[in-house]
């Protein structure tokens, strides 16, 4: 039974999402009843298995000895997917409103769903090799929501992603194989599972192989220099780009590198070599390049996007601290970061939603004529910067002390990276607030404030929870960080 | 020690009483005056009910951390002083904001300020401090920017620009802070300090946490965004800003300077220099400006500067610092109560006219004998002249470092850097009366050369019974606390002194002998000679009419800001930084494009700078391109798809 109730929440949506998919709905009522049934139920079922069914290793079947098709839910497995699936309603219910000028809803929700089991698969997935299945399976499953306007930018936006996707995922699958052989399984055990007399003579190699499947696995992550798809990603719909570029996909990259980092090599065999090294300066480089970016780029999405860059690159570099307060301050910066960015992009797509403007110098004034998203834009900004008392803050704060306690030299050039960059998300950030707020002209052109108000409920309602939740878990992180400490050490 | 609720409860209720403002400013704005002065008014009495008694409270996990909250003789004086000057501006703003716009939005960020100013006033560990430090300068920046002038718009992004900066180059210190002594408690830190030999460590750490503190309380060379931010908000925020919230920035200082660095003489000498500096910078500013807030503004530099003096001697002087001690509070006090008086009497003057041009003010107050009283109760007090409450901590900063050149004349060691020190120090309070002169004169002396109706005449009286009231009972205190020092100025530094590593001075400071008023004698000599010779003569000219008009003649090209600071920040840094990021971005296609250029020979592999390429592909104009016809995601594909083969060779 309860093996049963681990494997429901990753197959149940995507059979539910194929079902969907010849489905015409009669009107939008149907098609919102449906959808939202089936995300809510396998919410519960994602709960559940992650908080009730105690079911540990469950494999379904073997290819060989060594090579299986597993589910297991450790630690990391239940902050990730907690984090996924009370995110997922969230998005849905915003989804239903915006996705009304985006047209073509019933394709849209179909995939949108299959999507949701995919990424559960890769959070739950026991072994390496079921990783890997449902890593590929997610490029898939999101290519449709990328393209999913059809014009001429989506399509190449398309084409681009799926390049880079695939690319990554081959140099992945070189990982793979090298803990196929050196390993003594290819299961995920906090501490990593190669066999020291197996890499005897081979380090050299190993390290270099790991440094090839980290960045396989940093294409999704958007570490330098394999960014570039996330942008231009930027032009699928709102919730895809709230929901996936800010949380599921671009997260399960960076899930896949804890996985590799911790749980197959082990942080005993990384920790001090020259590869460390490597993997904490393209992380710092990356978190600089993505705040200064963001700062030069004028189109909202695309500058919340090149901070979701920079962002993504603080994890990794809590990550590749390889200790487990770094860990900790990484996965912590996990979970804000998915709040806040989700929320940006939710008022990036009000605006846009209302108003079809998208770029910055087109939103000022707009603050007072939409209150309720300009809140939770100026809020949440206020966390991306690491406004204390604000959630930001404290996971920068965790950051930079775990950087500072792993005495390596170059973890003191990532506080650097931190700080620069922190002046920049405030720039970044601030420019648009303070733009909408306080408008440079008195005057604007006849039918410049035309449309310009909140959406309705659907949209207000998940943003002013979003931004409730963020200045809550940014008050009180002393219960989240008892877990994740507890995850970072492996006892979870 | 005693737990005490009270204490975050003088922090969090104006949060949240701001918040029910809001609400109650939406319906009725008349019960939302009201309530803001009742709110302000309670967390005065709460905190005078504190006064002398030393609380505690912690909240622990909140933040992470964990908030502290201490409450000891001098952060209750800071505390006391920050709810009376908030209470007394709260009143006022009811006639001052009479015809704004978004009066709810004002008092609602005006009572957040005030929870997060005492926030970093009752602070027992820097970490709270910071917490509370940033939330004040955010909300105080919506304080700065309420007019959305063109003026204040600029100003207000100075001074989010430097306190982001300075927050931020602060936090950096704090880490470092924390790594090294394991905590950020002040009273753990004081004496990790004192247990450390070597103090070479701190230094730099104290400096990066001095950077924030500094700039908010405007010591040079941070000092940018005062003159522009204090003149630019409405009158009551001025006051809050000149007298408290600089005093934050004081408050951070002391804490470095009194606890991290207590008795550390090169320590006190950095200080001291920077203080000297803004104190004769502030005051040349002042002599100047011809804009009445400007001038005020300025003025407020120059008494910061006055202050850092008495940190800096208080390190010079080790442990017999008790009258630079007792000059550091005093000052702190005397200028916050001064300037409350000045920056209100301002905002009267600006409610009926709208203007704030010297020349524009001209005789408007000559026939106004209550605020003439008023405004000259603040100028004996701020030029201290005996008598005033001025007078009292200047004479005793002027001790402090007379006792150090006689300390130094003493043990026989070089004595002219100190006198070079007290002449400056001296200069620099002639310049004060120089400016205050000039302001006074102006506007309450001199008559209007162009009498007739430029004043537009406004029906009934100038400013309401309430606002009168006000002014008036702000002025009287300065002149009692001037009279009788020992029952006022010497209880307060009495209490203050255990914060600062003080002990009471061997006897009690004869205010009004001989060789105290000698300061003083000089100081007025020095500004009357300035003002006759200087102001008069240089810095008024006649205008076409024949009248003499005050000009402005500091020149332009002398602005640290737009020099410097905002070159180098928004335009040098911001290319530096997107060039370097644009080459790192586009190394991969670049990388491709020259192979494809040096080993295919392809003519198509021209180096297009990418941006530009991808984003026109977003256009409408742009056709239908293939992708593989790009460079690196058709090497990519190649890749994988060599990749694969490769394996499958592998495998089979």
């Amino acid at each position: 039974m309860n093996e049963f109730a681990t494997i429901l929440p990753v197959i149940f949506p995507i059979i539910a999402g194929a079902a969907l998919l010849p489905v015409k709905f009669r009107n939008r009522k149907q098609r919102e009843f449906w959808v939202l049934t089936i995300t809510i139920l396998n919410t519960i079922f994602a709960l559940y298995a992650v908080y009730f069914a105690d079911a540990g290793v469950v494999t379904i079947f073997h290819f060989s000895e060594k090579l299986s098709l597993t589910f297991h839910i450790d630690g990391l497995s239940k902050v990730f997917a907690t984090m996924v699936s009370v995110l997922w309603v969230i998005t849905t219910v915003y989804a239903f409103e915006y996705m009304t000028h985006e047209g073509r809803e019933d394709q849209f929700f179909a995939f949108f769903t299959m999507t949701y089991g995919v990424v559960l698969g890769v959070a739950f997935s026991g072994n390496f090799l079921t990783m890997y299945l449902f890593y590929e399976f997610l490029t898939l499953a999101t290519l449709p929501l990328v393209m999913h306007a059809m014009d001429n930018k989506a399509r190449h936006a398309g084409k681009t992603y799926i390049l880079y996707m695939m690319f990554g995922a081959a140099l992945a699958f070189i990982g793979f194989i090298f803990i196929y052989c050196y390993g003594d399984s290819i299961e995920f055990i906090y501490g990593g599972v190669l066999i020291p007399e197996l890499i005897k003579g081979h380090e050299r190699t190993l390290q270099v192989v790991f440094l090839v499947a980290f960045f396989g696995f940093g294409v999704k992550a958007a570490i330098l220099p394999f960014y570039r798809w996330l942008p231009k990603a930027s032009v699928a719909p709102t919730p895809v780009t709230a929901l996936l570029h800010a949380v599921a996909v671009v997260k399960a990259g960076v899930f896949a590198i804890i996985r590799l980092i911790y749980f197959s090599f082990g942080t005993e065999y990384l920790m001090g070599t020259w590869v460390q090294n490597v993997i904490l300066i393209a992380a710092a480089i990356t978190i600089v390049f993505g705040s200064t970016l963001a700062l030069r780029t004028p189109h909202i999405k695309r500058r919340f996007a090149y901070s979701t860059i920079s962002n993504l690159s603080y994890i990794i570099f809590g990550a590749a601290l390889m200790t487990p307060a770094g860990l900790t301050a990484g996965l912590l910066h996990m979970i804000y970061h998915a709040l806040i960015k989700i929320t940006l992009f939710f008022t990036a797509g009000a605006i846009l939603y209302k108003t079809h403007r998208e770029y910055l110098y087109e939103v000022e004034g707009f603050g007072r004529l939409m209150p309720i998203t300009f809140i939770s834009m100026a809020l949440t900004g206020a966390s991306l910067a690491g406004v204390p008392p604000f959630a930001g803050f404290h996971s920068k704060w965790a950051l930079a002390t775990a950087a500072v306690q792993s005495s390596n030299q170059v973890a003191y050039l990532g506080i650097v990276a931190l700080i620069i960059s922190a002046v920049l998300t405030a720039l970044y950030i601030f420019y648009i607030v303070v733009r909408a707020y306080f408008p440079r002209k008195r005057e604007y052109a006849a039918g410049y404030y035309d449309h310009v108000s909140d959406p309705n409920c659907y949209m207000t309602v998940p943003l002013i929870m979003l931004t409730v939740i963020t200045i809550l878990i940014g008050l009180f992180p002393s219960e989240l960080l008892v877990v994740l400490e507890k995850v970072a050490t492996g006892i979870m | 020690m005693e737990q005490t609720i009270l204490l975050p409860l003088l922090v969090f209720f104006p949060m949240a009483a701001a918040i029910i403002g809001y609400l109650i400013g939406r319906k009725n704005k008349e019960a939302r005056n009201v309530w803001a002065c009742a709110v302000t008014f309670l967390v005065f009495a709460g905190a005078v009910s504190l006064f002398g008694k030393e609380a505690r409270y912690t909240i622990p996990d909140f933040c992470g951390l964990g908030l502290h909250f201490y409450g000891d003789g001098l952060r209750m004086v800071l505390a006391i002083l920050t709810s009376f000057i908030w209470f007394m501006t709260t009143v006022f703003s009811k006639e001052y904001f009479a015809l704004y716009n978004n009066r709810n939005r004002y008092y609602f960020f005006m009572l957040t300020t005030l929870g997060a100013t005492l926030g970093v006033f009752l602070s027992a560990d820097l970490y709270t401090t910071f917490i509370f430090f940033e939330i004040m300068s955010f909300t105080s920046f919506v304080l700065v920017i309420h007019d959305e002038s063109k003026v204040a718009i600029h100003a207000a992004q100075t001074y989010l620009g430097i306190a982001v900066i300075g927050g931020l180059v602060t936090l950096m210190g704090l880490f470092m802070m924390y790594h090294l002594a394991g905590t950020l408690n002040i009273d753990a830190l004081a004496e990790f300090a004192a247990a450390t030999e070597d103090k070479k460590a701190f230094y730099g750490i104290g400096v990066l946490i001095l950077f924030g503190f500094g700039a908010k309380a405007g010591l040079f060379p941070l000092h940018i965004w005062l003159p522009e931010a204090h003149p630019v908000a409405p009158a009551p925020a001025s006051a809050l800003l000149s007298c408290i919230l600089t005093k934050a920035g004081i408050y951070g200082i002391l804490v470095l300077s009194c606890k991290i660095f207590l008795y550390d003489a090169n320590w006190g000498d950095f200080i001291l220099i920077l203080g000297t500096i803004t104190m004769a910078l502030g005051a040349v500013l002042a002599v100047f400006s011809i804009d009445i807030k400007r001038i005020l503004a300025c003025s407020s530099l120059s008494q910061i500067g006055f202050v850092t003096v008495a940190v800096g001697m208080q390190g010079l002087l080790g442990s017999h610092n008790a009258l630079a001690a007792g000059g550091t509070i005093l000052h702190v006090v005397n200028h916050s109560l001064l300037k409350l008086v000045l920056f209100m009497s301002a905002g009267v003057i600006y409610m009926n006219l709208h203007k704030l041009n010297l020349n524009d003010l001209r005789g408007w107050g000559k026939d106004k004998p209550l605020l003439k009283f008023i405004f000259l109760m603040g100028v004996l007090g701020i030029t201290g002249i005996p008598l005033w409450n001025g007078y009292i901590s200047k004479t005793l900063i002027h001790e402090s470092i007379v006792e150090y050149i006689v300390l130094l004349q003493a043990e026989g060691l070089a004595i002219g850097y100190m006198q070079a020190i007290e002449v400056i120090f001296l200069v620099s309070g002639g310049l004060t009366i120089a400016y205050m002169t000039k302001i006074f004169v102006a506007v309450f002396v001199e008559s209007n050369p162009h009498a007739d109706g430029c004043h537009g005449q406004k029906k009934g009286p100038y400013m309401s019974k309430l606002s009168a009231v006000v002014l008036t009972a702000g002025a009287l205190i300065l002149p009692v606390m001037g009279i009788f020092p020992h029952v006022t100025a010497d209880q307060i530094a009495e209490v203050s002194y255990h914060f600062m590593g003080a002990h009471g001075p061997d006897h009690a400071v004869h205010y009004f002998a001989w060789i105290n008023l000698k300061g003083a004698v000089i100081s007025v000599i020095i500004g009357g000679l300035v003002y006759f010779l200087f102001i008069r003569k240089v810095l008024m000219e006649k205008d076409p009419g024949g009248i003499l008009v005050y000009v402005d003649r500091m020149p332009k090209w002398l602005s640290l800001e737009d020099k410097l600071y905002r070159p180098v920040l928004l335009k040098v840094l911001p290319f530096i930084g997107g060039f370097f990021a644009r080459m790192a971005g586009s190394l991969t296609d670049g990388f491709v494009a020259a192979l494809r250029m040096l080993i295919f020979n392809d003519d198509s592999g021209r180096v297009v700078p990418p941006e530009d390429r991808y984003f026109s592909a977003y256009t409408d104009e742009e056709s239908d391109k293939v992708v593989y016809g790009e460079g690196f995601a058709k090497s990519l594909l190649m890749i994988g798809i060599g990749l694969a083969v490769a394996m499958l060779y592998i495998l089979f």
